[in-house]
Order: C-alpha cells, then structure tokens, then sequence
C-alpha cells in the first residue's frame, strides 16, 4: 500500500509535543517523550509524521543492530569484531526509523528468541532478534503505552535504562545494544502508567484538543485535503518540511559545541531540590533538553530561558505522587527559584 | 572486552552504597547486598561500575524476561543433536560461580526465581533436576539485588536473605547535584577519555580491594567484638541468627578494607548500619501484628525521609494507608453532617471520603495471582490464552498450539542418533512436543455497588462506607486491577464507572457520588448482573468480585415488602451465576431487618458488619475471594 505520511509541519498547533518530538530526533540521547491526551488529538498522526524528518545515519551494511561504525561504545559483539580486525567494514547511510511496538507484542517477539527455522533445519541455536533490536538507534513508539503488559513493560525498563538488551530465554543468551528514543502515547482515563516506566521518558507532554474555533477549522480543512489527495497535499508543504529537516540537521551539528555556564547547573539543581524529584535523572534532562533546544535555535550557549522551558518538559511527570492525586506541577516554585537566581 | 561503563570513583557521593558495594566484593560471606531506593540515584551505574575494580570477578547479570531453564541450566541441544551427548548447558547461576550476580528490578522478578537463586546463593550449590538432566554445579556467587519500592516491596522472608540493605537516596546538596551533571555529561561525550581522567582513582580503589580481599582471613575479631555483635543483634531483635553471622562478616571487611587486623567497636557499628535495619522492623511487624505502623511512602516530602528509621522502613513494607499526620487532618475535615431523614428524597448531599482504613501487610502468596490455563481445555478462548510470560512447558502430545520450541528441542535431541533422518537435523516425534504455560498477572476486576439512598447518607455512615471502598481501591491501585462503580439510589441503578483500569477515575467518582433517596436495591443488583455478564461475555476466564455495600433496606416506588423480594430474586440469579461477592451489612437502625444477610446468603457471598470490619480483615476477605 502506498500512502503518503501527513506531513508534521501541516499538523495544526500542538505545539509543544512537537517541540518535544522535535528535540528527541536533534538529540537522541534525550531519552524519549510521553504524549497524554485525549483521543483524536493527532498524536499518533504526529509521531508517524516524523518519519519524513529522521535524518540519515551511518550504520555497518551487515548490522542486524545497526551498529555506528563510528561508534566505540554501544555496539553489538559482531560489530566489535568487525571493528578490531580492522578490515574497511562496509558501512552504509539507512534513514532512522519510527519502530512500532504494538500492546498485543509478545515477550519473545519484543526481546527476540531462538531461530525457529536454523534451530530445525540445522540443529544449531540462533538467536532471532526482536523488536528491540529493530528499535536501536531509532525511535520506539508504543501507542498507548499505559495498556501494555507489565511483563513486557519490565523488560521495556531493562532496555531502556542501559540501552543494552540482554535476553536469556527459550534457550538462547544473547545481548545486543537496544539505544533507542521512546516514545510513547497514552490517554490517562484509560489508566495509569506505571512510575518507573514514566521515570524513563525525558519528556512529557499534555495534548488537548484545539479549543479556537478558526483552529478548529483549519484542522478539519487539512484533514480533507489530504485525505482528497495525498501527494498533491504533501508536496504543499514540501518546503515546509525541507526547512523544518534542515534546522534539524544544523541543531544536530552545533549540539556539541553547546556552552552551559555553571550557574545554570546550579540553578537546575535548586530546582529539582525545591520541587522534591526523585533521583538525579531530572537534572540531567533538563540540562540536556536546554542545550538541545538552544542547538534547535541556532544558539551556541543556554541562556535561563531554555532551561525554564526545559523544566516545563521535563519535570512535571517526575512529580511524587500520591495513589488517588496528581502529580502537579508548582509552577509558583519554579519561578520562585528562577526568581531567586536573578537577584 | 569489557563493556564501557561509568567510573565506580567518579559517581558522587552515595558513601554508603559504595561502602557497602566494596564490603560484598571483599567478603561474600557478608551475605550480597539489596539497593533499595529512588529511581536515577546511581544504583545500577555503581553496580557495574564495581566490576571493573575487580580482578577476575565479573558482573552476570540476570535479565527479567530469563526463562527458568536458562536461570537454573538445562540439556544442551546442539550437543544432544550433534554428538548425541547427554550434557548440561549451564545457566546463569553456574555462570555466576565465583562472580557477582546482579538483579536489577529484583523485585519485579518471578518469586520462584528470587527463591531458587536465594537458595543457591546460601547453599552454594545449584541442583539442576530438569529435562533427563540431574546435576550438581557449584554456585557460589555475591548476590547483589537493586529495585525500586514504588514498584512493589520484597517478602520478608527473600529480604532477609540478603546481608546488607542500603537504602538510596538523591544527594540534596546543590554543588554536588551540580557536579554530578556535569560528569554525566562529559562521560556521555566521551566515554573513553572520562575513563582515563579517573584511571588513578579506580586503580587505587582497585588496589585498596585486592589488599582487602588477601588481609581479610587474617583479621582477628575479639571476644569482645563477639559480644558487642550479639548486643547489637539482641537489641535489634532480629530473628535467628543470620544477623549475628552477616554482621561480623561485614564488620571484618570494613577492617579489612581500612587496612586493619583487627575489627574495631567502630567497624561492627558501621556493619550494624547495613546489616540490621531490614531486620528490626520485620520482627516488630512480626510480633504484633496488630498494630500497624503507619507506612511513609516514598513520595512523602524529601525531609522526612532523612529520617533514619522511616527510611529504612520503606524498604520492605507496603506504602499504603496514610501518616498519623493526614489521619489527623481527616478527622479535622469532618464535616457535621446532619441527619437525613430516612426517606427524603429532597436531602441529598456528598459525603466526605472517610478515613482510609490501614491497610495490612498482605500475603504475598495472593499477591501473584496467577491465571493458570487449565489442561485439557480445548476452547476458543486458548488464542487469547497466547499472550502472558512463557514461563514453563509441559508435555502435549495432543496439542500443537503454543509449541515451546526450545523445549520441544531438548526432549528431541538425546534421541536424534537412533531416529531416522529427513531434510531436517533432527526429527521430531509427537512425544516430544512441548506446549507453554503461560502466566499473566490479571488484576481482579472489582465492582463495587453502593446504596446512595438517603438512609446511608444519615449519621456520617456514607463516610465510613467510602472509607472502606477507598482502603480496597488503594489495594486495587498498588495490583493494577480493574474497578467498576455503581450507585443505586432513588428509583434507580447508575454505573458511574463503567469497568476501567483507572482506579484514579473511580476514586474521583466516589468522592462525589451524592447520595439521598430511596433504596432500589433489586434495580442496584439486576444492574450488576448485567455488567457482570457483559463482562464474561468479553472475558471468559476473569472473575469479577462484587462488593456490594447496603443497609439492606430496600424500598422502591412501591411498597417495601415487593421491593425487599424483587432484590432477593436478582440475588438468586447472582448467586447461581457463581459470582464472588462480599458484602458490607451497614445497618445501624436499632431493629435489625437482617436483610443483606439474608441477600449475602442468596448470593453465596461473604458477609460482614461494617463495624466489624476491622482494618486487615476486609483484604483478607476480598483476596480470599480471588
């Protein structure tokens, strides 16, 4: 079936889940972003979108993992050797992906198991990667991720916090790197998330519905549009997308190059001790979502500003919560320390 | 090679974690070490970054999705194929020989794996009686376990295996916080180079280990020091006599470790600190049970978790109920509600949430529930039955679903010699196939059905009534079952909640079900029926639990005596549906009508006053019912 993706910039509003998917693809490291929204709010639409925006990486042509030759770290055992012999490994450019977890996935096709087909035919065990492995170095979405199964979601938790998928199961033990950005949707009245898995997302975002009339309209108009024709729809927005493709590309660029005066780093962990988060993740977000966002605005150092709207990201869903409350977010506290920091 | 990982010496702060790291490395008599604490405070990275100071020692890590024969070992099948041998693939136990053994998440684990892999870590041994295979490995291994108590606790009986618990905090100083970003950063960067920036700490830190491992059978322990242990001990009241062994083990490495020969009052001090806080609090849970401690939980302001003892208590308890200091605000919200008249219709107003009661600790047993698919059951329902964890296999010559195909390998394979041979390796006979069992947590679906009429409202009894629905409903959070919400009330039945995994949603339903009218009882129960048989229609094997809350006083439109029947008929019909249910008798009225029992009794549920209820019972109640 050939069907044309709706591009991400002809989603109307939404903004700061946009934001947020934007800063995951310009740094991969950021760790993922959790979308909650009601229904029908162009979330998935707009995680499918991205697949048009996924730059080109470098990976070994023979990879099942899709290794970066030019990695030292994070590559599977085939590729370390490829490495040491040091013969001219054949490396290709492969577009990121978007990898698809859906909730009915079983915990064998997620971490991958034993090679029906070589284990009959040839007696031998092999390993037969899963979805996980699909998922390195590209984005994992998982749509509503909150009706997964705890027992996959345990082995989600595994991957996700060392970027190292390690399988022992059904004969076969096998570990391979699994570094991917999570992503996931969820709509909160059909439950909740467990606290550990939200702990691994860097971002979170709210979604609601436009509530402007003329936003509205403008939603269903290019709603239509599309789905009238595809491609005639698409190309209108071709340089759109071509704009949007090349600020990402130039923020991954100067990413490295991202000066982080100390004091932010101070004001960060004010913020985090004055807003009780749990663990030191929270710091770390910030600051790297500030240096990201600074790289997305062609800026080569953070200024306070980035790491306000950092916080706004990254911190409401590291929020202790009690059973029955929600986590809410103080905002008056984090101005208060902002505030504190100027004088 | 070894993998690249963060430097042990560049991880900031965290003291005693690192101490207590060091102190299972040099002396695994020191019975391995539980990291107990907050997501992000640098467990695991210290965990693995211990592996790199040790000198042939690795860190074998147990994943959660491993199957028990790659736990415990099993046939090898390449072999059995190849050569015909009968041989044993070892497992990750006898991998973990003479290394450490590290569980992340050791609390998500299966129970059956924590309590073998426990078991081979104080015997030593790992006996494999599996697949033709009966042997004997050698499994002694430092165990070091790391988790996170929002997700669930350990049983006591599996936490005081362990030696030394430590319980994880984030560091609090804004320089240090600072600090430990920037080296996050840099490490993420480049990870070589940042190495090699702590390369003099780690092979000093490497050094000190190695020193500590050869001077720790020399070091002397006095008579004295014996006896300040047993003290110690004595005044934990700890139970048996791990804490005793555990305690000197650990206070010699410390001495050890700190280039002594001697163990000094300071060392068994320092040992206490990790050895007896996960022992003190079971055994006065142990001894009266009666009284429950009121539980902090994690997400209880920073400052109070300084708090020494309330910290150690997370480690091993279930963070329910609320503190003394919310109980109190409870009461003080207590609104005067004045008393309704028994049958206006006109009053009608919320009740308050009443004070949750305390939920006691709960029997781990009943906390895995498992759904177990049946043998024999040869239904629609078995495509469905595919999903769950594949934990063991059994031997199905009749059926071809769901084949386990390792398993159906390693029963195949001793035998591969004598049979014929096709285009395949191996040939594969119908004894052979090996079908999955699957298990699957299921919550339980609770539907809770509440009389709301005017009569419940009177003398505060809706508070009590919401009290006890919340207490389950905390219960039913922490499992993650499926909670339902009906009200009846004036002249008719309301599902407020239709089923739904949002206990958040059924918590915000109950605090504002008003309440007022009069009592539809036969309306309230023909609109469980329906939901319940919705239910089974979409899920065959869940059982739902009703809950049904009433005076009993049932009046409708028309007269009482019709209405009080018409509700016993639906009863009947419930109860021959072999619905579970439990009901809470709230009448207070000075002649007791006695009509929900009779109802619990057409029901086959079980029944109690609500006064009666204490603060453990009802769980006990509702997990028996499971």
């Amino acid at each position: 079936m050939n069907t044309t993706i709706y591009p991400f910039t002809a989603i109307v509003g939404q903004d700061d889940m946009k934001l947020a998917l934007i800063l995951n693809i310009i740094n991969p490291s950021l760790g993922g972003v959790l979308i909650k929204g009601e229904k029908g709010t162009a979330k998935s639409t707009a995680v499918r979108a991205l697949a048009d925006l996924l730059p080109p990486m470098e990976v070994f042509s023979s990879c099942r993992f899709h290794c970066d030759p030019n990695s030292m770290v994070n590559l599977c055992a085939d590729c370390i050797d490829r490495k040491n012999s040091n013969q001219k490994a054949d490396s290709k450019f492969a577009k990121m992906r978007v990898v698809e977890l859906p909730i009915s996935a079983t915990e064998d096709r997620v971490v991958g198991t034993l090679d029906i087909e070589h284990a009959i035919k040839e007696g031998e065990k092999r390993f037969e990667p899963g979805i996980l492995a699909d998922a390195n170095r590209n984005i994992l979405y998982v749509d509503e991720i909150n009706l997964l199964d705890d027992h996959v979601v345990d082995v989600l938790l595994d991957a996700a916090a060392m970027g190292v998928s390690t399988v022992e199961r059904e004969g076969v033990s096998y570990s391979h790197p699994a570094k991917f950005v999570l992503v996931g949707t969820m709509n909160p009245e059909e439950g909740d998330i467990r606290p550990q898995l939200v702990d691994r997302f860097a971002l979170s975002v709210t979604v609601k519905g436009e509530h402007a009339p003329e936003q509205r309209v403008e939603v269903i108009k290019r709603r239509l549009a599309y789905e009238q024709n595809q491609a005639e729809f698409a190309s209108n927005y071709a340089e759109k997308q071509q704009q949007l493709a090349e600020q990402i590309n130039k923020a991954r660029k100067l990413l490295p190059q991202i000066e982080l005066p100390d004091d932010l780093l101070l004001l960060t962990a004010k913020l985090s001790i004055a807003l009780e988060v749990d663990g030191h993740r929270a710091d770390i977000t910030v600051i790297k979502t500030a240096m990201t966002m600074a790289a997305f605005q062609g800026r080569a150092f953070v200024n306070t500003d980035d790491i306000k709207q950092a916080a706004r990201m990254a911190l409401p869903h590291r929020m202790r919560r009690r059973p029955f409350e929600d986590g809410v977010l103080d905002w008056n506290k984090i101005e208060t320390v902002f505030d504190e920091h100027q004088l | 090679m070894r993998r690249m990982v963060f430097p042990f010496a560049a991880v900031v702060g965290q003291e005693q974690v690192k101490q207590a790291l060091l102190i299972a490395a040099v002396n695994p008599k020191a019975g391995g070490l539980l990291l107990n604490g907050v997501k992000g405070a640098a467990k695991s990275t210290l965990v693995r970054g211990l592996a790199n100071l040790l000198e042939g020692i690795s860190i074998v890590e147990l994943p959660l999705n491993a199957t028990e024969d790659m736990v415990f070992g099993s046939i090898d099948i390449q072999k059995a194929i190849k050569q015909g041998v009968k041989s044993v693939a070892p497992g990750i136990l006898a991998k973990a020989d003479n290394n450490i053994l590290y569980i992340d998440e050791i609390n998500l684990l299966r129970r059956e794996i924590v309590s073998g892999i426990l078991n081979a870590a104080s015997t030593g041994t790992n006996i494999v009686e599996r697949e033709g295979i009966s042997c004997c490995q050698n499994s002694r291994f430092i165990m070091i376990g790391s988790m996170n108590p929002e997700e669930g606790s350990l049983p006591p009986q599996l936490l005081d295996r362990f030696g030394m618990v430590v319980n994880v905090v984030g560091e609090q100083d804004i320089a240090l916080r600072a600090q430990i970003i920037r080296r996050f950063l840099a490490y993420e960067i480049d990870p070589a180079g940042f190495n090699r920036q702590f390369q003099a700490e780690t092979l000093c830190l490497q050094q000190q280990l190695a020193a500590a491992k050869q001077r720790l059978p020399y070091v002397e322990l006095s008579e004295a020091m014996v006896e300040l242990t047993v003290q110690q001990c004595c005044k934990a009241q700890s139970a048996g006599h791990r804490a005793e062994l555990f305690l000197v083990e650990a206070a010699k490495a410390i001495a050890a470790l700190a280039e002594r020969l001697f163990v000094s009052p300071d060392d068994v001090a320092a040992a206490a600190k990790l050895v007896l806080p996960h022992r003190i609090e079971q055994q006065r849970m142990a001894d009266s049970p009666s009284v429950q401690p009121s539980e902090p939980k994690e997400n209880e302001p920073a400052g109070e978790q300084d708090d020494g003892n309330q910290n150690q208590r997370q480690c091993h308890t279930e963070h329910h109920g609320y503190s003394e200091l919310e109980q109190t605000q409870f009461h003080e919200n207590e609104q005067n509600q004045q008393d309704g008249n028994h049958n206006s219709s006109a009053a009608e107003h919320t009740a308050d949430i009443g004070m949750p009661l305390t939920i006691g600790k709960l029997d781990f047993n009943t906390r895995d529930r498992i759904a177990r698919q049946g043998t024999g059951k040869r239904s629609l329902t078995r495509t469905d039955m595919k999903l769950g964890r594949y934990v063991r296999v059994e031997n199905r010559p009749d059926s071809f679903t769901d084949l386990a195909l390792d398993a159906t390998l390693r029963a195949a394979a001793p035998y591969q010699r004598s049979r014929p041979r096709g285009n395949c390796a191996l040939t594969i006979y119908r004894q052979d196939w090996r079908k999955k069992i699957r298990e699957k947590h299921i919550g339980t679906t609770f539907l809770f059905v509440v009389d709301a009429s005017g009569s419940m409202g009177a003398r505060q009894r809706m508070k009590a009534v919401k009290g006890t629905v919340l207490a389950l409903l905390q219960d039913a959070y922490q499992k993650r079952d499926k909670v339902g919400l009906i009200a009846f009330r004036r002249d008719q039945a309301e599902l407020l909640l239709p089923v739904t995994r949002s206990v958040d949603l059924a918590q915000k339903c109950l605090k504002h079900m008003p309440t007022g009218g009069k009592t539809p009882l036969a309306a309230g129960l023909t609109m469980t029926l329906e939901v319940i048989q919705a239910l089974k229609r979409r899920d065959k094997d869940g059982q739902p639990v009703v809950v049904l809350v009433t005076d009993g006083r049932a009046n409708s439109s028309r007269n009482q005596s019709d209405a009080v029947n018409a509700a016993f008929e639906v009863a009947s019909k419930l109860g021959t549906a072999g619905v579970h249910s439990l009901i809470i008798d709230t009448e207070h009225e000075f002649i007791k009508l006695g009509i929900a029992e009779k109802i619990a009794q057409k029901l086959g549920g079980a029944y109690c006053k609500i006064e009666e209820l204490s603060t453990q019972s009802i769980i006990r109640i509702v997990n028996n019912l499971r």
